[in-house]
């Protein structure tokens, strides 16, 4: 079982509906950003030509009030001279296939080249431990019936706290906007019981949309399957309760470790040490007006 | 997609397209895709389980013509009409029911058309087809090895260079392009020499032209859509790290890429995807360019297409549009006559030229 946040699904009494979320597979991510165009259709989000980046075929970058959905490309060099662990015996036919392709005087790009390019589609993780919603003074922040972290336009004031409470990057405030923006998992379709526009709109079912519950089901298959075919370095990325946020609501599956894609690999919770800071605080408040006290009281003498 | 998959008379939808009329009584918008929408279900988004269905999968989505998964699968049944193996039934003639029957795929046959069949003297169109010629889109229902009539060239395949290429003919040492190639002389097309010929070291890079995700042909359509144009914003070349070096190109700098029709500039993508060829010994680079920019949109660039000649296949006039040799330098291309004195320099240098002035040579 995924873990609930505090007082979710109780708060919603009848209208709690099983924690939804995505299982992204970037193992079958195509790169064809159908995702980004899907989402910005549905939610009506401004265009944001960022020009050309030079970062293969991503002009996006990063999440942002204006991205909800991104497509990061990664061309990944294997190094022939790597470590001596599981991926060894791949680099060894990496090797031959390179030298047989100098022997047949032909060299194009193809798999198990010792190139990769890999493709992975990025989104709003909404956690179980969602730092953004914790420090949100407004209530625009708020955990749904179906356990998804949304932020409502006509009650957000721009302040930004969940901006830096955010460990991904993924809250972003609108320019000449000034709310802040962010993936909804399509609050509305949910409402309407359609899936999101990114997962309906993926071709391979890359994004997958469904309870969590039988997401983790499926992703755990799905990873013991390319375990089977040698992919040792595929992993599970936020679909571990006891990780930093208490589990993704919208995990993954990584091909390699999730610095390749440009994501934290330890994310946690920014509130989490909250108390133990306030509780520093306080009792190094105590002291110093201990001391002050002892000193005046001392100066009496 | 209801009009396009069609309807009967009283509005019922068709399921296939032998059941379209040419009397008005049915109504089609792409035979093809007759039976898409049959019962009034999108066939093309069923989704049932290979768990829950065999091997051939009918039930996954839809394919064209009928929901035929294998064309032509007549062919698995011998001419008498009984499966070649048991290993390997698929279609075959089920004398009872005096039809064709099989696994579980619509039978790529005319329905009901025995195996023994022979068409009568002047019997036209399918009824003039054999029972055991499966066929059915050649007018003999037989297959082909070669296309003997039809063609210009031919009638058997192989293998030609382009009209301009870096390279010899590997395979075919003397005819290095197809002989039959549809040439225009034009001052705005002059030619390239090809391989071995003097001027040719002046265009010594492949260039290759191809499509990206994001933007449909030219990009006249995709260029207006605000949300695909910044996933694509600008027209970059392609190259490999060994030709950066080779011409001093920055990655993400910028980068003219000239033939004898003209030169273009594009933003450069230094990437290991690009591979120098290794050809008769030498190394061959690729410059790689996508072709969906122009002057208009909400993005604009050159137009990769106008580096390349007009050379045409003689059989379907189509362009040999995806294949050329160029030059590539660092920087932005020259605005003005400075463009024109670019390319006349290079046309000077390169040997271009114009048809009717083609060098003869033991390659014509």
């Amino acid at each position: 079982m995924t873990r609930q946040t505090p007082a979710w699904p109780d708060t919603y009494g009848d209208e709690a509906h099983a924690r939804v979320g995505f299982f992204t597979d970037t193992s079958i991510c195509i790169g064809c950003k159908a995702c980004e165009v899907a989402c910005k259709e549905w939610n009506q989000i401004p265009a944001s030509n960022q020009g050309f980046t030079g970062e293969s075929y991503d002009n996006t970058i990063d999440l942002g009030a204006n991205t909800w959905r991104h497509v990061a490309f990664v061309e990944q060099r294997k190094s022939l001279d790597a470590g001596t662990d599981g991926a060894d015996l791949a680099l060894a036919e990496v090797a031959a296939r390179n030298a047989a392709a100098d022997g047949w005087g032909l060299q194009t790009y193809q798999d198990g080249d010792g190139l990769r390019w890999l493709m992975s589609s990025d989104v709003c993780k909404h956690c179980t431990e969602a730092a953004c919603l914790d420090v949100c003074p407004t209530g625009s922040l708020f955990r749904t019936e179906f356990g998804t972290v949304v932020v409502q336009e006509d009650i957000c004031n721009g302040c930004g706290y969940c901006v830096p409470a955010c460990p991904f990057g993924v809250l972003d405030k609108r320019e000449g906007d000034g709310r802040v923006w962010k993936c909804t998992l399509c609050y509305d379709r949910l409402k309407d019981d359609k899936e999101p526009a990114c997962a309906q709109a993926c071709p391979t079912n890359s994004i997958q949309f469904g309870e969590l519950a039988d997401l983790r089901e499926r992703a755990e298959k799905r990873l013991e399957q390319l375990g089977d075919a040698g992919l040792d370095q595929a992993r599970l990325y936020g679909a571990d309760d006891d990780d930093g946020v208490g589990g993704f609501g919208a995990f993954f599956l990584l091909l390699d470790e999730p610095e390749t894609y440009h994501l934290p690999p330890a994310p946690v919770d920014t509130t989490r040490d909250l108390g133990g800071l306030w509780a520093t605080t306080a009792a190094a408040a105590l002291a110093v007006g201990a001391g002050v006290a002892a000193a005046f009281l001392g100066g009496r003498r | 997609m209801q009009e396009i998959s069609g309807r009967h008379a009283d509005g019922s939808f068709v399921s296939k397209y032998q059941e379209l009329k040419d009397d008005g009584s049915t109504t089609c918008g792409s035979w093809l895709h007759a039976g898409i929408y049959k019962d009034g279900v999108n066939q093309a988004a069923r989704r049932k389980p290979h768990t829950e269905q065999n091997w051939i999968a009918s039930e996954w989505g839809w394919s064209w013509p009928a929901n035929t998964h294998l064309l032509y699968n007549r062919a698995s049944a011998d001419p008498d009409g009984k499966p070649w193996s048991e290993r390997k039934k698929y279609v075959w003639w089920d004398e009872e029911k005096g039809d064709w029957t099989g696994l579980g795929d619509h039978p790529d046959f005319v329905a009901g058309k025995r195996p023994d069949y022979v068409p009568a003297d002047d019997a036209t169109g399918a009824a003039a087809i054999r029972g055991d010629a499966p066929f059915i889109a050649h007018p003999d229902g037989l297959g082909w090895i070669h296309a003997p009539s039809g063609l210009v060239d031919g009638p058997l395949p192989t293998h030609y260079e382009p009209h301009e290429s870096p390279v010899d003919n590997a395979l075919y040492r003397s005819e290095q392009r197809n002989p039959t190639r549809q040439r225009y002389a034009h001052e705005a097309n002059p030619y390239q020499p090809t391989s071995g010929s003097p001027g040719a070291d002046v265009f010594p890079f492949v260039l290759t032209t191809y499509r990206l995700t994001e933007h449909h042909t030219a990009g006249g359509m995709s260029r207006s859509v605000p949300y695909l144009s910044e996933l694509q914003p600008e027209l970059f070349v392609e190259v490999s790290p060994e030709l950066a070096a080779e011409r001093s190109l920055e990655h993400a700098g910028w980068a003219t890429i000239i033939s004898a029709r003209t030169a273009i500039e594009a933003r450069v993508m230094v990437t290991d995807r690009i591979k120098p060829l290794r050809i008769e010994g030498r190394t061959v680079h690729q410059v790689g360019l996508p072709y969906h920019w122009g002057r208009r949109g909400l993005v604009k660039g050159d137009a990769a297409n106008e580096l390349l000649p007009i050379v045409l296949d003689l059989n379907v006039h189509i362009a040999e549009y995806k294949t050329s040799t160029c030059d590539i330098r660092p920087g932005r291309r020259p605005r003005g006559p400075g463009l024109r004195r670019l390319v006349e320099d290079y046309r000077r240098r390169g040997h271009a030229y114009q048809e009717q002035t083609e060098p003869r040579g033991p390659r014509q």
